[in-house]
């Protein structure tokens, strides 16, 4: 950041016309070639000199990857160039992923998420993004482009550390799938930050629950915890808690410890690892009590 | 103007909130600021060299292949020109020389055809660097065995009023004996102790510093730049270069926020040197956004040590505070800072016995310039929290303390200087009767606590004891004005009161005056500096000066045509009347071409120009010893604040819930731009309370971008801000007008930790009072688990 | 490296343009077009300054390459009064006093016309959430809100 570029370096801007073309070309550049989504990662790290990438390759536009679309057996499927604004204003994702729009709304700020996208929030795997807990516990799925072809690549194993995924030389991922959520499924994201709003996140909680039968309490509850691991963290330990019995507010403050035991955070400029780790527990403590308000207490 | 001038009536349009006479090119982008200008294909693109460490020898530097890349048409460096720079103590080369002494310090400068070439070419100069030991916090600054930055601090030129210690990274140490604080101590039923930390921010303007310079091939050098400053940047150029001062114009077009960093001279050096040698075509330098943050100028920060005693009627006895001001690693500006904190180093209030002394110390840090309020906001951030807690300890309330050692009309302050009228007191009531003091209202939730907090404060304009001002204001022919002066408006109004001021000097609509801009010193009369809060008084006395000046001109003009005594003439509405004869004669036509003498015999007059010109001549100096002296200061604007907060348990956050701001600003010229001032500094306050902090760890920044260095957005701000107008006119103001621009933010860090202190009894000694702190403190005090 | 032809129209105009690939909007606006009303606060996406709108939509333009632009319609300050006459909002700031420096001001005027285009009768929470991202350092925002609230009710 010392050495920042006044604006950007210089690099090749490549549009190509399929899929195909796009990961043979990624591929034969590996290491210095980057697909483009929003730019807001991109853009932003190449003029900190971080990123050295001498081909920049917009994806967007290509097969799948445009379009937002609900199927009643599918579920939701976010093309890849979907912005933010444009999922939150969607009337299926208020509907039936209401924990995704309410990721969204706190990202950054209404300019930012003119351009930035979920799934570039996603390949961008930094534990502190807002919306990938959502994701990971809406059970989502990848659908990419390789040089083999398609395949997908489930949330739960894609992060492997701080920037860091399952992604190999030549992936482009088309879109987001996100299976149907079940009945009476509601959810909330709640991002500390240093100020009130737009901040990147000292640390973020994601739960959402649902009735289920299956469960010894009637409901699964789930928490994802953003910037306090190195990947985007689902507690296990919380659905557990939470369903083995009836769901009181002992319980919640059992599973917001957990939540806190569970979590590894570190010091650095924005927070102390001591701040994180206790609000990790204040934090789930809301996030539970206020979704199990909303489940009918 | 006397008093009784002053009760005369007040012409209009003073004392109206006319509406700013640049908004329209503001809405319609149409104003341009410096990036703006366009300087076609010869354009250079300039990039500064910054040193990584913060403390090093220069060894060596081999420029030669930077040179040798096609399109770079100037590398320089600290051996091609050996001048020196500095407000108040020239203690700064304009490229580094034989030593570096933070990250960031200019070590060298390219100019190239593409700001892509000069990036390249900065990556092709080799340094050697010899690391030093950097001195890292002010308090180890002056401690005998810490290193030393400025060996030849006694060969600098300095101001007769600064006392730097040779031998010694202490640039200036301002002392005030005053009474006897050891006895006193013994008459105090109460006595407070308290250290505080206060860190470095930055001014944060939305627009970085820009200059633009170019030289001509007679060595005529012009330099545009984001300016506060164009007359001192001239001025300490010219002397850094050894040419005349007529040989540098500086042009200042539109500026995107100062608050202090664009005055003096900083980055403006730099494009000046480099286009020394580019044979006559102009050099840009544009700063990043993360150079803004950590090579431009900075705002000191401050270790603070209080102890003030008051006796069982809350009468403040004595006061002994020590500030050690980390000034950076050049002082030439923050020199003055600490002196000005020395010189009110009790705040607003009279105390008999006083023991200070406000220490500048150099440390390897960014540059402390100027910062609205120049010390005086990290001054009462904590003096007023030490008043606070004097009060709780003896039991009176924080408010009626306030009241009753408050400066009034008289009141001897710390340097002797008596008092002039201020409407204090005034300000303090009225705050806390808008703020409800002494109600608790109900906190939103179970798990928030509310609390409110006052804080008042005082503020003189820091400036050399004969800074001046001077205006001049014309006529075109069909009676329209034309005002010439060299302040800069940096979006507080001054352009918009100017007029408002000659327009009602000479007797002429609001409407029909421009003021000639943008500021450029081969055609505009001079003005020491946009700081200080001092426009609205010094420029507008020159203003008011030259108007009047214009309109006895015309007076006597027509007094002679008419055959009356000037006295029964007026100028109204840009006409000239007669009270005796009713005879009226418009200004159009005579300010140019002045008025025919009868019977066709001839013409007399001429074109009309009016100047004025404004310089306190009162301020005397004071004691190097004790501090003492007749006159400190030219006057002080006073006010106060009043905040009401709500913090978080469970998340330590902090929400400013309402502000109210009351400030004596004598008379306020234009109603709305005052309040404009006292919102926006409220908000900047606020700000720095809760945000803002330039990290620093053994002498790097970490937080150089916005995406680490935070400031309150929309939904920080409070939409509850009340701001009100205290009136006690000053003698010698434009109808009694004094400054406002620096005061709003004075308080508001103090008056929020006091309220986080009512809130939850948590002192906070060191901003930014993050919700980290706040609740890692409850935590520590047992307040939550 | 590669450059571009690209056309789009800027305040309704149409362009065509040679861009390199590395050249945000920002740049082509001010360096290309010598359209200058659109300012550069910090190249990084987090000031707002930069405001524009694109298709409609407000963008850092700072944070988005001219040749993504290709075929868009994009509005800068400069285009939010037709013939002279100031739109609403440009009208109500003038009047509420939210300008000083007047430097976030381009970006604050896009962002809330961008605003009131999607919610013509935003509540102060949703005036102060849509303009999270443009700073200002003078105003403390008191007055840009209230131009935003003057100008809804302008229409």
């Amino acid at each position: 950041m010392h050495d920042a570029h006044p604006s950007l370096p210089e690099f090749d801007y490549i549009k190509p016309k399929t899929l195909a073309e796009a990961s043979q070309f990624l591929a034969a550049h590996a290491g210095e070639a980057r697909p483009l989504l929003g730019g807001t990662d991109i853009f932003v790290r190449m003029r900190d000199g971080v990123w050295k990438d001498k081909y920049i390759i917009d994806v967007k536009g290509l097969n799948g990857t445009n379009g937002i679309s609900f199927d009643p057996v599918k579920g939701l499927t976010i093309g890849a160039a979907v912005t933010m604004n444009q999922v939150s204003a969607h009337p299926d994702v208020k509907k039936h992923y209401a924990v995704l729009a309410d990721a969204v709304d706190k990202v950054a700020s209404y300019q930012l998420r003119s351009r930035a996208t979920i799934v570039g929030n996603i390949c961008n795997a930094s534990p502190a993004g807002d919306t990938i807990g959502a994701c990971i516990l809406l059970g989502g799925v990848l659908n990419v482009h390789g040089l083999d072809g398609a395949r997908q690549e489930p949330l739960t194993t894609f992060f492997k550390g701080p920037g860091s995924t399952a992604l190999k030389p030549g992936d482009v991922v088309t879109s987001l799938q996100l299976p149907l959520s079940p009945t009476g499924m509601v959810g909330k994201y709640f991002k500390l930050g240093r100020n009130k709003s737009s901040d990147l996140s000292i640390i973020g909680v994601t739960v959402l629950g649902f009735p289920d039968e299956t469960a010894a309490s009637g409901y699964r509850i789930k928490l994802a915890m953003a910037s306090v691991a190195p990947v985007p963290l689902v507690v296990e330990k919380v659905e557990e808690l939470l369903a083995a019995r009836p769901v009181t507010d002992e319980t919640i403050a059992d599973a917001a410890k957990a939540a806190m035991e569970g979590c590894t955070p570190i010091d650095d400029v924005r927070a102390s690892a001591r701040y994180r780790k206790i609000m990790a527990r204040n934090l789930s403590q809301k996030a539970l009590t206020e979704i199990w308000n909303q489940l009918g207490r | 103007m006397t008093n009784a001038e002053i009760n005369e009536r007040i012409p209009k349009p003073i004392g109206e909130s006319k509406p700013r006479l640049d908004n329209r090119e503001k809405v319609t982008g149409a104003a341009i600021y410096a990036d703006d200008l366009q300087f076609g294909n010869g354009l250079l693109f300039a990039r500064i060299l910054h040193s990584p460490h913060p403390h090093a020898l220069i060894k060596s530097i081999d420029t030669s292949k930077a040179e040798a890349l096609p399109g770079v048409k100037a590398v320089v460096t600290g051996d091609d020109f050996s001048g020196f720079l500095g407000l108040y103590l020239q203690d700064r080369n304009i490229f580094c020389r034989d030593r570096v002494r933070y990250v960031g310090d200019p070590v060298a400068g390219v100019a190239a055809t593409s700001e892509e070439i000069a990036v390249n070419a900065l990556e092709l100069i080799e340094v050697e660097y010899e690391v030093l030991e950097p001195v890292l916090n002010p308090e180890e600054g002056v401690k005998p065995e810490a290193p030393l930055l400025h060996p030849d601090l006694s060969e600098y030129k300095v101001a007769n009023f600064i006392f730097p210690q040779a031998g010694t990274n202490i640039s200036n140490h301002f002392k005030i004996r005053k009474g006897d604080v050891d006895s006193a101590w013994e008459k105090c039923t109460t006595i407070v102790e308290r250290k505080f930390r206060v860190p470095h921010i930055q001014h944060v303007p939305i627009e970085t510093h820009i200059a633009i310079a170019q030289w001509d091939e007679t060595g005529e050098i012009t330099l545009w730049a984001s300016s506060q400053s164009p007359f001192a940047q001239r001025n300490l150029i010219a002397q850094a270069l050894g040419v005349s001062q007529s040989a540098v114009r500086v042009i200042a077009p539109k500026i995107g926020g100062g608050f202090g960093c664009k005055a003096g001279v900083s980055m403006e050096a730099l494009v000046v040197a480099i286009a020394s040698k580019t044979k006559g075509r102009p050099v840009k330098l544009a700063l990043t956004r993360e150079e803004e943050f950590y090579t431009a100028f900075v705002r000191q920060e401050l270790i603070a040590y209080f102890k003030m005693g008051c006796d069982a009627n809350g009468k403040i006895l004595a006061m002994e505070n020590t500030y050690y001001w980390g000034g950076g690693a050049y002082t030439e500006y923050g020199v003055n800072v600490t002196r000005a904190a020395g010189y009110s180093s009790t705040g607003p209030y009279e105390v008999p016995n006083v023991k200070a002394d406000s220490i500048c110390v150099y440390t390897n840090h960014p540059v402390g310039g100027a910062y609205r309020g120049f010390g005086m906001p990290e001054m009462h951030t904590g003096l007023e929290q030490c008043v606070d807690e004097l009060a709780h300890k003896a039991g009176i309330d924080p408010v009626k303390i306030r009241s009753i050692n408050c400066v009034k009309e008289g009141s001897i302050t710390v340097t002797g200087f008596k008092m002039h009228p201020t409407g204090l007191s005034k300000c303090i009531e009225e705050t806390a009767k808008a703020i409800q003091w002494g109600q608790k209202s109900p906190a939103s939730a179970p798990n928030k606590r509310r609390g409110k907090g006052t804080a008042i404060m005082w503020k003189a304009p820091a400036m050399p004891p004969n800074a001046g001002s001077s205006a001049w204001v014309e006529l075109a022919e069909d009676g329209t004005v034309n005002v010439g002066l060299g302040g800069q408006d940096l979006g507080q109004g001054a352009f918009t009161v100017m007029a408002q001021m000659a327009a009602a000097a000479l007797g002429v609509p609001y409407e029909s005056v421009r003021i000639s801009s943008p500021v450029d010193t081969r055609y505009s009369p001079y003005e020491w500096q946009t700081v200080a809060s001092r426009l609205t008084w010094s420029m507008g006395n020159a203003v008011v000066n030259a108007a009047r000046d214009a309109r006895r001109q015309v007076l006597d003009l027509v007094s002679e045509a008419w055959d009356e005594d000037p006295e029964n003439l007026d100028i109204r509405d840009g006409v000239v009347v007669s009270y005796k004869s009713e005879q009226e004669q418009p200004l159009k036509n005579l300010v140019i071409y002045g008025l025919p003498k009868p019977d066709d015999q001839g013409w007399m007059g001429g074109p009309i120009i009016g100047r004025g010109k404004f310089m306190p001549t009162y301020v005397t100096g004071l004691d190097p010893e004790t501090g003492q002296g007749t006159r400190s200061v030219v006057h002080y604007t006073t006010g106060s604040q009043s905040v009401e907060v709500e913090v978080d348990l469970d998340t330590g956050r902090v929400e400013v819930l309402r502000g109210v701001s009351a400030f004596d600003v004598g008379k306020a010229i234009n109603p709305a731009l005052v309040k404009a001032q006292m919102e926006g500094g409220f908000v900047q306050g606020m700000s720095s309370a809760l945000f803002e902090e330039i990290k620093m760890v053994d002498g790097f920044c970490q937080n150089p971008s916005f995406v680490d260095y935070r400031i309150a957005t929309t939904t920080d701000a409070p939409s509850d801000l009340q701001s009100i107008i205290v009136e006690v006119p000053q003698d010698d103001g434009p109808w009694g007008a004094r400054g406002i621009g620096e005061h709003p933010m004075v308080p508001t860090a103090a008056a929020i930790a006091n309220a986080i202190y009512d809130a939850v009894g948590i002192r906070m000694t060191s901003p930014p009072f993050s919700a980290e702190k706040i609740y890692l403190a409850m935590l520590d005090a047992g307040i939550v688990e | 490296m590669a450059y571009h032809k690209i056309t789009f129209t800027i305040n309704g105009e149409p362009e065509q343009i040679d861009v390199p690939s590395n050249m945000t909007l920002l740049r082509m606006l001010r360096e290309r077009l010598g359209i200058t009303g659109t300012k550069n606060g910090c190249s990084a996406g987090e000031c707002g300054a930069c405001t524009v709108m694109i298709n409609g939509e407000p963008v850092n333009s700072c944070m988005i390459l001219a040749v993504e632009c290709d075929g868009s319609e994009i509005v800068t300050v400069e285009g939010l009064s037709e013939n002279g006459n100031l739109a609403p909002i440009q009208e109500a700031i003038m009047e509420s006093g939210g300008i000083q420096c007047g430097f976030c001001t381009p970006g604050i005027l896009i962002a809330s016309q961008a605003l009131l285009n999607r919610n013509p009768n935003p509540n102060e929470a949703e005036i102060r959430e849509a303009l999270v991202g443009n700073l200002c350092r003078c105003t403390g925002y008191v007055r840009i809100v209230e131009a935003v609230q003057e100008a809804a009710q302008m229409v």
